[in-house]
């Protein structure tokens, strides 16, 4: 009788086991399809950022012409990078980009700094404009001009390689361009979260083979 | 501090040590371009409008030996000009991702295909005249045999 009730056990225990394992392998290929199909749509949004950034460019080089939007005109000085990353080189490697970060000025973290400031101010509707909310706003505003003030710097001092007075076409490109550049860094992300998936959906499937 | 009360109370070798720690110490707080050790910069090996494009975000970098992160890529370029620069680029250790147009990693698909580590990360971006093509994407290559006949077959047995 005490057999029979401890193979019962063991065979309970196993069957445990092996579901755990399968929900395991269920969240794995899960998190795979999902980086995947993420990976996809951001691919397609990237092409249609770039599709508009290029025809800004065809823009502006026919407002200013092509010698002046050329690639004879790009600054060979020494100067670092004022995009970057910031790589956490972890399991999984994350991409941080920092926009329009250069020597002494402030860096604008992607994502950080609007989530930050959704959080500490929330929209509220209000049917009056009261003088208070009108501080506030105001305070606000002064608090983003700020910001951008620097960045609004840096993007004219990367504007300037093409001359003082340049197209808006070229300013809609270099927006373009920008919002491209997230999109990329976002699927640099899904690569590092696909291709962890995939090698744990692969160890596992290695396994059971064996 | 110590440096400026000697320079008033001696003269000569002192004040020479002073000015040369003065000038040492202006020279190091000029030296404000060389990044953390946490910022990394994007590479591009792509044709002359996307590179443009890029380089208007601020992605561009010159250090002091006049090296770029990036290539422009036409039809002057050798396929040996981008091998070199692909090798390159991924083996810099302040690179953290780089760019290449698809149609110029398929100039040099056998290196873009053996490339497997995580850092520097590779991605195949669209061209204007060449549209990407999911079937060509290292990535996507890597993982697609968990969507073949054999792959599905042997996880039924």
């Amino acid at each position: 009788m005490e057999v029979v009730d401890h193979k019962t056990h063991n065979l309970e225990n196993g069957q445990a086991a092996e579901e755990e394992e399968e929900v395991d392998e269920n969240a794995n290929v899960l998190q795979f399809m999902d980086s995947m199909d993420a990976y996809l749509t951001l691919i397609h949004s990237l092409s249609s950022n770039l599709r508009q950034g290029w025809l800004e460019l065809a823009s502006a080089r026919h407002s200013m012409g092509a010698y002046r939007v050329n690639t004879v005109l790009l600054d060979h000085t020494s100067h670092p990078a004022a995009t970057s990353l910031l790589v956490d080189e972890g399991k999984e490697p994350h991409f941080t980009l920092c926009k329009w970060g250069s020597s002494g000025n402030e860096k604008l973290f992607l994502g950080e700094e609007q989530s930050s400031r959704d959080k500490s101010h929330p929209e509220i509707r209000r049917r009056g404009a009261t003088q208070l909310s009108e501080e506030k706003t105001t305070s606000e505003n002064k608090a983003s001009c700020e910001i951008d003030d620097p960045v609004q710097k840096e993007r004219s001092k990367s504007l300037s390689v093409f001359g003082t007075l340049v197209s808006p076409k070229l300013r809609d490109a270099q927006l373009s361009f920008e919002t491209a550049l997230e999109t990329l860094v976002e699927i640099a992300n899904r690569r590092s979260e696909m291709l962890c998936a995939f090698d744990k959906v692969n160890k596992k499937s290695g396994g059971s083979k064996d | 501090m110590e440096l400026f009360e000697s320079f008033k109370s001696n003269a000569g070798s002192t004040r020479r040590r002073f000015i040369r720690e003065s000038s040492k110490n202006l020279l190091m707080a000029n030296r404000n371009q060389i990044p953390t050790s946490n910022s990394a910069l994007i590479a591009m090996i792509a044709d002359e409008d996307t590179v443009v494009g890029f380089l208007l975000a601020g992605v561009g970098n010159v250090d002091l030996r006049r090296k770029t992160n990036y290539l422009i890529v036409d039809s002057k370029t050798t396929v040996k000009q981008v091998e070199d620069a692909f090798k390159e680029f991924t083996t810099r250790e302040d690179i953290a991702v780089i760019l290449i147009s698809q149609y110029v990693a398929n100039m040099i698909r056998f290196l873009v295909d053996s490339y497997n580590k995580p850092v520097p990360a590779i991605l195949e971006i669209p061209s204007k005249d060449h549209p990407y093509d999911p079937a060509h994407d290292s990535i996507l290559s890597r993982v697609k045999y968990l969507f073949s006949a054999e792959s599905v077959a042997s996880g039924r047995r």
